[in-house]
């Protein structure tokens, strides 16, 4: 009897077993799409071997969609309209994707595989992203856990963008990552400078990217990156502006007051930076020259746990304490901010409060 | 104990490093369910539940939340500040959903001792019982957890 049972059960796991290699071995090797068309925005047409997910196929033809996972179905940032030949929406896009997005026939690139003529829409932009090679030149040390990693450009030499803009770094497979992943970083460099990206970096205990960049990246190795990507940006009033960002957080408004050096842009201008400890400020010297060479910008600095603070002027407290004690035109300012979730929320909510109109508040949530 | 194809196959993606760097076994020799009995075993002989535990984590971190890095009180004898990173980390087992890279580090006053845990490991202790193998990054030991936190 046991033996029958026994016997019963490896017939059954064996024939679920050769079925599961048959169909791995047909997807591998038997099926053959053969070439598909891809329309994009009814504008271009790209000719590819089908059989690949989406968002390779398109990187492969050098169109690169916002991706922070590498194609794994993580981060959900690879988002596309695909109008036809996409299939049904897949139990792995499906957390990614709200009712209008679904309905919009929104998918996750990377989950959409390539088996027959695709219609796809993209935003127009994405066509100037490139990939660059680079090598890095400068590591600078900010705080204990921050660093300034500066990258010359090899290929193409040079690139444009518009301060508040990121790009995405490739790590490539290494001691404790097996395989290349992309992260985004805002771009914290002059952007008179066409041929450097300078990226500020705080170190993620466990961090694929950061912690190559930290322990494994030395100068004079190269990188990829591709970019820019991102819709923050200063708008071309000439409302006061509110800067609001801490940490890394600093990288596009720093990226932000060089642009307005460069264009000896009026605009009057506050950075309010969040800082727990004295030493987790950085930048200092650069902040004060940019005090003396912008029209009307003050930088105030505001720290939590004050400690030894030297003779640093700042507020004591929470950022979002020295916003509500020293910003007096909230109504008529445009705001622009950049960090953590939670500082976001918290900052919008005190702007809020002091008559910032919703519409003037922008920012760049670290998701 | 034979290991399933399923279970063998969540080791080897918890011992690579696809999501976090060295991944989340460390050193540690134990297959994942010998990982996660052993820390049953313990929290049952300390009296409370993965999901308790859990629970307790994830009250923390909410309360530490409000102080945007900075450390807040939460009872008496605790305090606890978060940091958090750009970006999201998907749970290695397979099921949908994502979380916040975010640490929280809690602090005892009178000790100040301190341990941290993400919110990837809020969610691996709640839903499966594991808090990661010896050795890695965000290992946390049950025993240690539970008496900072309760």
């Amino acid at each position: 009897m046991v033996l029958t049972i026994f016997t019963a059960v490896a017939v059954v796991s064996l024939v679920g077993a050769s079925l599961a290699a048959v169909l791995v071995i047909s997807e591998r090797y038997l099926n053959d799409y053969g070439q598909c068309n891809i329309t994009i925005n009814d504008e271009h047409q790209l000719e590819v071997e089908g059989g690949r997910d989406l968002l390779s196929l398109l990187t492969t033809e050098k169109i690169f969609i916002p991706s922070a996972c590498g194609g794994r179905g993580t981060c959900g940032l690879c988002k596309l309209k695909v109008l036809e030949g996409a299939g049904p929406l897949l139990p792995t896009e499906e957390p990614y994707l709200d009712e209008t997005e679904r309905k919009s026939n929104v998918r996750l690139a990377c989950q959409v595989k390539v088996r027959r003529d695709l219609k796809i829409e993209i935003p127009k932009e994405l066509f100037a992203i490139r990939e660059y090679t680079c090598k890095c030149t400068e590591i600078r040390d900010l705080t204990y856990d921050m660093k300034q990693f500066r990258f010359e450009l090899i290929e193409p030499k040079t690139i444009d963008y518009i301060p508040g803009q990121y790009v995405q770094l490739q790590t490539p497979a290494y001691e404790k990552s097996s395989e290349e992943v992309y992260r985004a970083y805002s771009i914290a460099s002059d952007p008179a400078g066409k041929n450097i990206i300078d990226l500020i970096i705080r170190l993620v205990p466990g961090g694929i990217c950061t912690t190559y960049c930290f322990e494994y990246l030395k100068v004079g190795d190269q990188m990829k990156m591709n970019g820019p990507y991102g819709e923050f940006r200063l708008s071309e009033t000439d409302a006061p502006i509110v800067f609001i960002a801490g940490g890394s957080g600093m990288a596009p408004i720093k990226c932000m007051l060089h642009h307005m050096k460069n264009t000896q842009n009026k605009r009057k201008a506050t950075y309010y930076f969040g800082a727990n400890r004295p030493q987790d400020l950085c930048l200092l010297d650069l902040m004060k020259e940019f005090e003396k060479q912008l029209s009307d910008f003050h930088f105030v600095p505001s720290i939590s746990e004050p400690g030894d603070t030297g003779n640093i002027e700042y507020e004591k407290g929470l950022v979002t304490d020295a916003v509500r004690k020293r910003l007096k035109n909230a109504r008529e300012c445009e705001a622009y901010l950049c960090g953590s979730p939670g500082m976001i929320e918290a900052a919008i909510k005190v702007l809020l409060e002091l008559g910032t109109k919703e519409e003037n508040i922008f920012y760049d949530k670290f998701e | 104990m034979k290991e399933s194809p399923q279970n063998k196959k969540l080791d080897t993606m918890l011992r690579s490093s696809k999501l976090v760097a060295g991944g989340f076994m460390g050193n540690d020799t134990r297959s994942v369910s010998e990982i996660i009995d052993a820390d049953k075993k313990e929290l049952s002989r300390l009296g409370l539940t993965s999901e308790q535990v859990a629970g307790r984590m994830q009250q923390i971190t909410n309360l530490a939340k409000s102080g945007l890095g900075t450390w807040v009180r939460i009872d008496n004898n605790l305090e606890a500040k978060t940091d958090e990173a750009r970006g999201f980390l998907p749970c290695p087992w397979p099921h949908s959903g994502r979380l916040v890279k975010r640490v929280t580090i809690a602090r005892r006053a009178e000790t100040s001792e301190t341990i941290q845990w993400s919110d990837l490991n809020i969610h691996l202790i709640g839903k499966h019982c594991f808090f990661q193998g010896k050795g890695s990054a965000f290992r946390i030991e049950p025993k240690k957890l539970i008496e900072m936190i309760f």
